[in-house]
């Protein structure tokens, strides 16, 4: 019996909603204000890129998925699953599996849950995560603390990975993170690590800065800057660098932010770091819809990681209508 | 006990909605670099259940989208797409058609288990040959290794399939000129003689050669490799050549020179000669006749000659006597009836037969030593096969291959009726013969007129498992071979395919992938299908260890034809080393080719003491010769019919 049939049993209400932003992470800069200090000369300029060899390298990503299993009255208990990978390139070009790591566990409101429910849950889960509320919190609310605790415990996932990686990286080996290098001091610090930011929530330019950045050509990218606000938390140079030519899509379109080590060696360096990643373009990253700036390592990575997913995450594709008991 | 190491899984079995497992099919994938291959055999294992298949199809893709993302990324460069940093995901992925389940009740879809690669266990297994391997009394016969996988394990046919009573007949496809199908039967034949079963009896091949030198040397060692005698010693056959080999071809129209290739000094004398008289050939009339000649009256008339005119006293009501036994004697028997008939001035029909009749058939089975000269003797004894001593595990060569078809349709179907016959009667010496026919397109085509060998073969193929009578065939397209005569075979060999003959409706059954690989067989490898085996498998054979026919030709050519009076003698200096040429030279001067021919035969067939007494009394005394006198002609008083014969 799995812990949330013995929610049910209970007397919670079985429930089978998938969220809609539950199948994914999301790269949404939504913290402090961010900021810009151009590390490599007094205003964005864009340099040239030519394609060279990549070096060897390790690509990490991570991925997230949640559904709502059961509720007590109006209180969400959520199911989720996390799990992170580091995939190794060998010299065969193919890449294999270094480092993985996963989680499956509840979220809800312990403190609000009737004491039957609550009972059944920490009996029958080992892995609870409580969401904390105040009296009367609306559902939807509790589905956004729901998501910040699954995307937190991803990101503690995919820290502790990167952090075991670096620890046995080649010498000339690189690691390239799906998403921000901040997120952890000891990869912000590592001089051959990489974040790259696929989501452009977060603006570290304005005005003619902006534009500059934001219409990058292909094959060029930025000038290196200190990032600051966002998600930052530990400091980071950075630049932008463009995959794709944007004209005739998006403004975003091939965009990639490109994070390393805060170090003069990181801008000595940014234009020839530049050129490997964007030799990683080829082979594109299709199906998937992002793959004008998803690396096809990384998405090599996400691939593995939902195979081994469990698959009842999934939103259901039979009919959500009443079930007539015949 | 020696421990076996753990079997290691190198695929494991999927299964979606558009391509399930079925209980005859299932898919599974491998890494790129597994030992699999069309035709190997795997495992599945889940659980209490094994189920065996054997690769039919293999596939390969990629996580490529389209392949215009291929041309994206590369931005238009084939050569840059080769030095992307990334290789793509890929997969191998194989379709497997079952070949056995354990347990075999209830029959279920194959699990989604783990693959692993078959061994020599699994092989006998997956093929259920456990059944007649392992048995009290083993009926096991290696056909060739399985080689798939690092593994070499022998594959058997069940000799009561292959030769009797249960199924029997082996039938070999492939294309001219790649030295397997010839290869593969000499094969065959040795590992029959060494394994066919003690408790079956005895058993012996006939086998009729049609083409250049191809079985001429069956008693001489070929070239082997190592390898081929490693997998000799892993089937347990002997690489040796066959120690008893017997040949027997017709003589050229001289009657001296012997009508085969293989006439070198050091091989002629192994040939014996095989000449046949009337009493051979007139029970095989109808394979001499034409279709037209065919009438009831004809028949009848044949029949009344077998019945009460060949070899025995028959008066011909003229008052003269006959005892006819050979084709002179019919023909005196022929020109006295009818002299009698036009002297006596009685009607157009003597005993019931017209005349017309009568000298339509004398003059067609006149004609057939004219026809098959060297093969029928006018005259004299005739050398035959030695019907009732039949040795086990001899070898018994027909050379045909230089005979006139007409000449090829007699011996074959004199020597199988013979064969039929003295099965049926338990008195061949053996209790088994394999017979061996090639180039089946032109002796069974699927079209064509109803000759007599066709027959033959249809006789042989629908009845022969019963009497030990066993049909090892070979042609080059089997769809254009009579369905009934590849249909009646229980094994069914391929070698290398056309590509035009496997797209004919009898390959249907075989997937894509099988017919590539029949296209492209190399040497030594073929595809069996037997009747224990639920798919087709592919063998490799060691090469035969016998000397093929054209290597034979270049160690022992042919010699041209010996002068008559060189032939002579040299055909008795063989049968007795004391006889000096020049005494034979001298003995056969100024004598005709015919009384010489007419004693050499007695001699052969005689076999006397002192050979060259013989040879001179069979020869007789020198008779002057008479003027020859004139005959009286009666002219018919009436005119007897208006028939030109």
């Amino acid at each position: 019996m799995t812990w949330w049939d013995a929610l049910v049993r209970a007397g919670a209400v079985p429930a089978a909603y998938v969220p809609p932003a539950s199948m994914g992470r999301t790269d949404a800069d939504d913290g402090a204000e961010p900021g810009a200090d151009l590390v490599e000369g007094d205003a964005v300029a864009v340099h040239a890129i030519a394609p060279t060899l990549s070096p060897p390298a390790c690509f990490l990503d991570g991925i997230e998925q949640w559904k709502v299993v059961g509720y007590d009255g109006v209180l969400p208990v959520v199911r989720a699953y996390v799990a992170a990978a580091v995939r190794r390139r060998g010299p065969d070009r193919r890449l294999r599996t270094a480092f993985e790591s996963s989680r499956e566990f509840a979220i809800a409101p312990l403190a609000g849950l009737a004491p039957e429910r609550r009972r059944a849950l920490e009996e029958h889960c080992a892995d609870v995560v409580e969401i904390t509320t105040e009296q009367g919190t609306q559902p939807g609310r509790l589905l956004e603390l729901a998501r910040r605790a699954v995307d937190s415990a991803r990101a503690a996932l995919e820290r502790d990975l990167a952090e075991r990686c670096l620890a046995g990286l080649g010498q000339k080996e690189w690691l390239v993170v799906d998403g921000l290098l901040s997120v952890s001091g000891k990869l912000a610090g590592h001089p051959r690590a990489l974040g790259v930011i696929k989501s452009h929530g977060a603006q570290f330019f304005s005005g003619a800065d902006l534009e500059r950045a934001l219409t990058v050509p292909a094959d060029h990218r930025t000038s290196v800057f200190r990032a600051r606000g966002g998600h930052a938390r530990n400091e980071v140079y950075s630049w932008y660098l463009r995959l794709w030519p944007w004209e005739g899509n998006d403004l975003l379109y091939g965009l990639v932010r490109i994070e390393a080590r805060a170090d003069a060696a990181t801008i000595a360096a940014a234009t020839a770091t530049s050129g490997w990643l964007l030799a990683e373009r080829a082979p594109l990253a299709t199906p998937d819809t992002r793959w004008d700036r998803l690396l096809y390592p990384i998405h090599d990575v996400e691939t593995y990681l939902k195979a081994r997913a469990p698959r009842d995450f999934a939103v259901s594709r039979v009919s959500r209508l009443p079930r007539t008991g015949t | 006990m020696i421990a076996r190491p753990e079997p290691v899984a190198i695929g494991r079995v999927v299964a979606t909605e558009l391509k399930p497992s079925t209980p005859h099919q299932f898919h599974f994938w491998t890494a790129n670099e597994s030992p699999i291959g069309i035709g190997a055999i795997v495992r599945v294992a889940e659980g209490e259940r094994v189920v065996y298949g054997v690769v039919t199809d293999g596939f390969a893709y990629s996580d490529l989208a389209t392949p215009l993302h291929d041309v994206i990324g590369a931005e238009g460069d084939p050569a840059r797409a080769a030095e992307s940093p990334t290789v793509r995901q890929e997969i191998r992925y194989w379709t497997a058609a079952v070949l056995r389940q354990i347990p075999e009740e209830p029959l279920q879809p194959v699990p989604l288990g783990q693959v692993f690669v078959a061994s020599d266990t699994d092989v006998a297994q997956a093929l259920r040959m456990d059944a007649y391997l392992h048995s009290a009394t083993p009926t096991a016969i290696p056909i060739g290794l399985y080689t798939s996988g690092g593994l070499e394990a022998p594959v058997y046919l069940d000799a009561d399939f292959l030769l009797g009573p249960e199924a029997a007949h082996l039938n070999i496809s492939g294309v001219s000129g790649l030295a397997t199908k010839t290869s593969a039967v000499e094969f065959l034949l040795a590992s029959v003689f060494r394994h066919f079963p003690a408790h079956k009896g005895k058993v012996a091949a006939v086998c009729f050669n049609v083409k250049g030198p191809d079985l001429c040397f069956l008693d001489q060692p070929g070239d082997l490799s190592d390898e081929d005698r490693r997998r000799y010693e892993l089937l347990d056959v002997p690489a040796a050549p066959f120690e008893r080999v017997h040949y027997f071809a017709p003589l050229k129209a001289d009657g001296v020179n012997l009508n085969t290739l293989r006439t070198h000094p050091e091989l002629v004398d192994d040939v014996t000669p095989l000449t046949w008289g009337l009493q051979e050939v007139v029970d095989f009339a109808e394979v001499l006749l034409n279709r037209d000649d065919i009438d009831a009256k004809a028949d009848a008339f044949i029949d009344y000659l077998r019945d009460r005119v060949l070899g025995r006293s028959f008066e011909d009501g003229f008052g003269n006597s006959h005892q006819v036994g050979t084709f002179a004697d019919l023909d005196r028997f022929f020109r006295l009836v009818f002299d009698g008939l036009e002297m006596s001035g009685r009607s157009d029909t003597w005993r019931t037969h017209h005349i017309a009749t009568m000298r339509k058939v004398r003059n067609r089975l006149s004609n057939i030593s004219t026809r098959c000269k060297g093969l029928v003797t006018d005259d004299g004894p005739s050398s035959d096969l030695p019907w009732g001593a039949f040795e086990d595990r001899a070898v018994y060569v027909i050379d045909v291959a230089n005979v006139d078809p007409l000449g090829q349709d007699l011996v074959f179907a004199r020597a199988v009726s013979k064969l039929r016959e003295h099965l049926e009667r338990r008195d061949l010496g053996v209790d088994a013969v394999v017979v061996f026919v090639d180039e089946l397109n032109k002796y069974a085509p699927g079209d064509g007129p109803e000759t007599y060998v066709k027959k033959m073969l249809l006789d042989i193929s629908e009845r022969g498992r019963y009497l030990g009578l066993v049909l090892f065939s070979a042609e080059q397209f089997r769809s254009q071979v009579h369905r009934r005569v590849v249909g009646n075979a229980g094994t069914q060999v391929f070698g290398r395919m056309d590509m035009d003959e496997l797209a004919t409706p009898g390959y249907q059954v075989l997937s894509p992938a099988t017919k590539i690989k029949l296209a492209t067989l190399p040497v030594g490898e073929l595809m069996v299908r037997h009747p224990h085996f639920t798919q087709p498998m592919f063998v490799r054979f060691p090469k035969p260890p016998v000397l093929r026919g054209r290597d034979g030709m270049g160690r022992f050519p042919a010699t041209v034809d010996l002068p008559f009076e060189d032939a002579v003698a040299r055909q008795l200096v063989h049968m007795d080393r004391r006889i000096r040429p020049n005494q034979v030279k001298d003995l056969i001067a100024d004598r005709t080719e015919e009384d010489v021919r007419r004693a050499l035969a007695a001699v052969r067939q005689k076999r006397p003491e002192d050979v060259l007494a013989y040879f001179r009394k069979m020869l007789g005394g020198r008779v002057a010769s008479d003027a020859p006198r004139e005959r009286q002609v009666v002219p018919p008083l009436n005119p007897i019919s208006d028939e030109p014969y």
